[in-house]
C-alpha cells in the first residue's frame, strides 16, 4: 500500500505532465485574464517609434500599442497576400487599373488618449513616411523607399483613404501589413513616440522603466470586441543571452525573444522543462556582410568578391547557428520564403559553391592579384553590433577572412549607434543582420539595394539593377515576376552588393500555458498580441 | 621604528653578497622554506609568464580558428580541454588568453604604479598645499571601487587592449600614491636626506636620487599585490564585453555570453577559463603577500 501523499503526488505530476505537453487543446475556448511576461533582449532603442527603427528590439515591444491599416493574420504562420486581414481598415479594393488602393476605415476607433481615429491620421503617417512635402519629419526614415511609388494619399472623408500610385504595385498591401507600418496619431508629435505611445492597439503603456521593463495594460476601448484576452503584459529586459534562457527555464518569463533561440538552447530547454514548446521558425532575417563602397578597399568590386568567396556559408550555419539557418541569396530561400533562388542557380553564385576550399582559393587568387597575401594581409576593421548573435557571426567571419589574406579587427557598436553609423557609412566592413518586414521583393530591394536608401548600408548603386527592381515591382504576372526577382538576386551576388551568408531559423520557445501566439515566417509582423491568452 | 635607508641595507648585506651568484638560489631556497605558499604563488606566476611568452609554441590550434564539425566538443585527445560553441579550441585560447591577461595585468599595474608613485613621491616630499590638494583629489578617485572606475573608463574609451590597460591603471594610481607617499614621509626626515639638503642638493635630485630608491621595497610589494586585482578586473571587463574584443581570446570573455548559455551542455566552457583566472589571481596574491612579509621590515619575522 502506497502512502496517500505519494499517490497524490504521482497523480498531480501526471496531470501537470499532460498540461505541459504543449499540445493545443482542440476547441479550447480562450480564457481572458492574466499577465504575460515577455522577454526583451535590450531596452527598446527607439522606444515606440516604429517608423524610426530597423530592429526587432523596438518592433517587438512597441507593436501591442499600435495598429496597422491591414496586418498578416496573427493565427496563420505563413504570410502571403492571402493572409492579409483588416485592422484599422475594414475592407479595401484596387481600382484605376491597380493604380489606386482604396481603404475603408473602422468607425468609432479611439486613440489611447481618447481622441477619435480618422483618415487624417493615416494620411499624416504615410505622408510623413514617404517624405511628402509639408509632412511631418522623422529623425531617421528607414523605409521611405517602400513608398516611393505613392504619388498621393487622399482622405476624401474621415473613414476613407486612397493611396494613389504612379504605377501598379502589388507589394504595397504586403508592406502595409508589416509590423513596420503602424498608424501614428496626427495630433501627437512623431518624436513623442520615442518615449511614450499613443496608439489604437490592444494594450496601453502603463510604465516604461528604462533598462528594466515595459508594462502594458489592456486597452478597454480596443476596437475588436472581446480582445485582448490578457489583462496586461510585461516586457522584461534581460541583456545577457544565457540569463534570458535561464529566466525562461525558471518560468520568470513565458515567452522567448523572437530570433534569440538557437537549436542548442531549444534542446537544452526541452531537456530541462519537458513540457516547454519549442517551434523552429523562419525569421526573414539574414546574416550578411556590408562593405562600404564609398571608401577603399571595398569600392573595388574584386575585393568584395574575394570576401564573398572566402566565407563558407554552410560551416557558418553549422558552427554559429548549430544548424539553425538556411543558405540563400537576397530573398528568403524556399520552402520558408516564396521568392528564393532555385538551388542550382544559387550554387553557381560566387561564394555559394559546395567546395569551400575551392572558393577560398578563388578569394586568395583575387587578393594575390591585388598584392595581398596571408603574409602581407589586407588590414581592415570589422564593425558589428554589440549583441551576441552579431559578435558570434563576426568572430567566425574574421577567421574565414584571415585564411585568405584579410586581417580584420573587431569593433563592437552599441545598438543605439549601430544603424546610424551604418547609414552614415562610418565603417569599412560590417557583420550585419538584415530583417525584412514582409517576405516581399519590394520591401527588400527598395529598402536595401536602391541608390540613396538609408538602409542601403553598402551604398550599392546600379542604374541597371534599379531598372530591374522597378520592372519586377510593376509586374502583375506572378510567374514572370518570380523570374525577374531571381535575376536581380543573381546580379546582386555577382556584384557582391551585400553578400548573403544565410537566413536564420529561430527556435521560438513558450511555456505551454501561452496560447494563440503563432510565430510567422517573418518575425516583425506578429507582435500585436491581441489573440494571446493564458491557459492558467 | 625607523626605516633603514638603502645605503645602510647594502652595508649590512654586503658579507653575504661575497658568496656571489650562489646567493640567488640560496635566497630562493630560503624564501621557499620560509614562505612555502608564497613560493607556490611564485611558481604559478612563472608558469603563467612562460605560457604567455611561449603561447605560439604551446598552442595546438589557432586560437581564433573555428571548426564547424567540432562545436561544443568535450575534452579529449583532439581538443584537450574541449571546444567552444564555434568549435574553437579551449586549450589554445587559454594559452593565448594568458598572454592577454599578463600583458594587461603587468602593463596596467606598471602604468598605474609608476604614475601613482611619482605623484606620491612629489606629494610626500613637497608637503604643504601641494600634498593637501593632490591627496584630496586622490581621495575622491580612491572613493570609487577599482572595478566601478575601470568599468566607467572602459565604457567611455571603448573595448581594446590599450584602453583596458588605461582603464585599469587609473584606479591603481591613488593606491600607489598612498603607499609611496607614506614611505616618503618617513624617509624625508632621515639624516641622509638632511645631509643632502645641507650640502645644497636640489630638491628634485634629492627626491629622485635619494628618496625614491628607498621606496623600491613597498613599490615591488604594491606591484605584485595589484597584479592579481588587475588580472581579475581585466577578466571582469572582458566578461562584461568591455575588455579585449572578440575573437581574440581573453579568459573573462571566455566565461561570458556564449559560455553561460551553453554551460549546462558543455560545462568545460566555464570550468577551464574559470580555473585559469583563479590560479593566476591566487598565485599573484600568495606571492605578493609573501613578498610583502619578506620586504617590509615591520612584518619581518612576523
Amino acid at each position: 500500500m502506497y502512502p496517500r501523499s505519494l499517490v497524490t503526488t504521482v497523480v498531480a505530476l501526471g496531470v501537470a505532465a499532460v498540461a505541459m505537453s504543449g499540445v493545443p487543446a482542440v476547441g479550447q475556448a480562450p480564457r481572458p485574464g492574466g499577465v504575460l511576461n515577455v522577454t526583451q533582449r535590450e531596452d527598446s532603442p527607439q522606444g515606440f517609434a516604429i517608423h524610426e527603427t530597423s530592429t526587432i528590439s523596438t518592433v517587438w515591444p512597441a507593436m501591442p500599442c499600435l495598429s496597422n491599416l491591414v496586418i498578416f493574420d496573427p493565427l496563420k504562420q505563413q504570410e502571403s497576400a492571402e493572409s492579409v486581414v483588416g485592422e484599422l481598415a475594414e475592407k479595401w479594393a484596387w481600382q484605376d487599373g491597380n493604380r489606386s488602393l482604396v481603404l475603408s476605415l473602422r468607425k468609432n476607433v479611439k486613440w489611447h488618449d481618447g481622441q477619435p481615429f480618422t483618415s487624417k491620421d493615416v494620411k499624416f503617417t504615410f505622408d510623413m513616411v514617404r517624405g511628402a512635402p509639408d509632412a511631418g519629419k522623422l529623425r531617421i526614415n528607414p523605409r521611405k523607399g517602400w513608398y516611393e511609388n505613392v504619388e498621393a494619399i487622399e482622405a476624401p472623408d474621415p473613414h476613407t483613404v486612397v493611396f494613389r500610385l504612379k504605377r501598379p504595385q502589388p507589394s504595397l498591401l504586403l508592406m502595409l501589413a508589416s509590423g513596420y507600418s503602424p498608424v501614428y496619431a496626427a495630433h501627437v508629435p512623431p518624436a513623442q513616440y520615442r518615449t511614450t505611445c499613443v496608439g489604437t492597439g490592444p494594450f496601453k503603456v502603463k510604465e516604461w522603466r528604462k533598462g528594466e521593463f515595459i508594462d502594458y495594460v489592456k486597452n478597454p476601448d480596443y476596437f475588436i470586441e472581446g480582445r485582448p484576452y490578457l489583462d496586461g503584459m510585461r516586457y522584461v529586459v534581460i541583456k545577457e543571452r544565457g540569463t534570458r534562457v535561464a529566466a525562461l527555464q525558471a518560468g520568470q518569463v513565458d515567452v522567448s525573444f523572437p530570433g534569440d533561440m538557437s537549436p542548442t538552447s531549444g534542446e537544452q530547454l526541452k531537456n530541462a522543462v519537458p513540457g516547454i514548446v519549442v517551434r523552429p521558425t523562419h525569421e526573414n532575417v539574414n546574416n550578411n556582410i556590408i562593405m562600404n563602397m564609398k571608401k577603399p578597399p571595398f569600392d573595388n568590386a574584386k575585393v568584395r568578391l574575394a570576401v564573398s568567396h572566402a566565407i563558407d556559408r554552410r560551416a557558418l550555419t553549422t558552427a554559429v547557428h548549430q544548424g539553425g539557418g538556411v543558405v540563400g541569396a537576397a530573398m528568403a530561400p524556399k520552402p520558408h520564403g516564396v521568392w528564393g533562388l532555385p538551388e542550382k542557380e544559387l550554387l553557381a553564385l560566387p561564394g555559394y559553391g559546395t567546395d569551400p576550399a575551392e572558393e577560398k582559393e578563388k578569394a586568395r587568387r583575387i587578393l594575390r592579384d591585388l598584392g595581398f597575401t596571408p603574409q602581407n594581409p589586407l588590414r581592415v576593421e570589422m564593425a558589428t553590433r554589440a549583441i551576441a548573435i552579431y559578435v558570434d557571426m563576426a568572430s567566425f567571419v574574421i577567421n574565414e577572412l584571415k585564411q585568405v589574406g584579410i586581417e580584420a579587427t573587431l569593433k563592437q557598436v552599441e545598438t543605439a549607434q549601430w544603424h546610424a553609423m551604418a547609414t552614415r557609412g562610418d565603417y569599412q566592413i560590417g557583420a550585419n543582420l538584415t530583417g525584412i518586414g514582409p517576405d516581399d521583393p519590394d520591401a527588400n530591394f527598395y529598402e536595401n539595394y536602391v541608390c540613396g536608401s538609408p538602409r542601403n548600408y553598402s551604398f550599392y548603386c546600379s542604374e541597371q539593377v534599379e531598372k530591374m527592381i522597378e520592372q519586377q515591382s510593376a509586374e502583375l504576372d506572378p510567374a514572370k515576376r518570380m523570374r525577374m526577382v531571381w535575376d536581380i538576386q543573381k546580379r546582386l551576388e555577382q556584384d557582391a552588393a551585400r553578400p548573403m551568408l544565410n537566413w536564420r531559423l529561430d527556435h521560438f520557445t513558450t511555456w505551454p500555458k501561452v496560447k494563440n501566439l503563432v510565430p510567422h515566417q517573418s518575425l516583425y509582423n506578429w507582435g500585436r498580441m491581441q489573440e494571446v491568452w493564458l491557459d492558467r | 621604528m625607523a626605516v633603514r635607508p638603502i645605503g645602510a641595507e647594502i652595508e649590512l648585506t654586503r658579507p653575504s653578497a661575497v658568496t656571489g651568484r650562489a646567493s640567488l638560489s640560496t635566497v630562493v631556497t630560503r624564501f621557499a622554506r620560509k614562505k612555502p605558499l608564497g613560493a607556490l604563488g611564485g611558481v604559478l606566476m612563472v608558469i603563467m609568464a612562460l605560457t604567455a611568452v611561449f603561447a605560439d609554441v604551446l598552442d595546438t590550434y589557432d586560437p581564433i580558428a573555428t571548426d564547424a564539425a567540432a562545436t561544443l566538443a568535450a575534452p579529449g585527445p583532439d581538443h584537450w580541454l574541449g571546444t567552444d560553441h564555434l568549435g574553437r579550441d579551449i586549450y589554445s585560447r587559454i594559452v593565448h588568453g594568458a598572454r592577454v591577461s599578463l600583458i594587461v595585468g603587468i602593463a596596467s599595474t606598471l602604468l598605474g604604479s609608476v604614475l601613482g608613485g611619482v605623484i606620491g613621491l612629489l606629494s610626500g616630499y613637497t608637503g604643504g598645499k601641494v600634498d593637501l590638494i593632490s591627496q584630496r583629489l586622490l581621495d575622491i578617485l580612491q572613493g570609487l571601487p577599482l572595478l566601478v572606475l575601470a568599468l566607467v573608463m572602459s565604457a567611455s574609451l571603448g573595448p581594446s587592449v590599450q584602453n583596458v590597460i588605461i582603464a585599469i591603471s587609473i584606479p591603481i594610481i591613488p593606491r600607489a600614491s598612498r603607499v609611496i607617499r607614506a614611505s616618503v614621509l618617513a624617509i624625508r626626515e632621515m639624516q641622509f636626506v638632511e645631509a643632502a639638503r645641507a650640502l645644497g642638493t636640489a630638491h628634485l635630485r634629492i627626491a629622485f636620487r635619494h628618496v625614491l630608491p628607498n621606496t623600491v621595497g613597498p613599490f615591488i610589494v604594491l606591484m605584485t599585490a595589484q597584479l592579481g586585482s588587475a588580472i581579475l578586473v581585466e577578466a571582469a571587463l572582458s566578461f562584461l564585453g568591455l575588455g579585449v574584443p572578440e575573437p581574440y581570446p581573453s579568459w573573462g570573455r571566455m566565461l561570458s555570453v556564449s559560455a553561460a548559455e551553453y554551460a549546462q551542455k558543455a560545462p568545460h566552457l566555464v570550468l577551464f577559463p574559470g580555473l585559469a583566472i583563479s590560479l593566476a589571481v591566487f598565485g599573484s596574491n600568495l606571492f605578493g603577500d609573501a613578498l610583502r612579509d619578506t620586504l617590509d621590515p615591520r612584518l619581518r619575522g612576523a
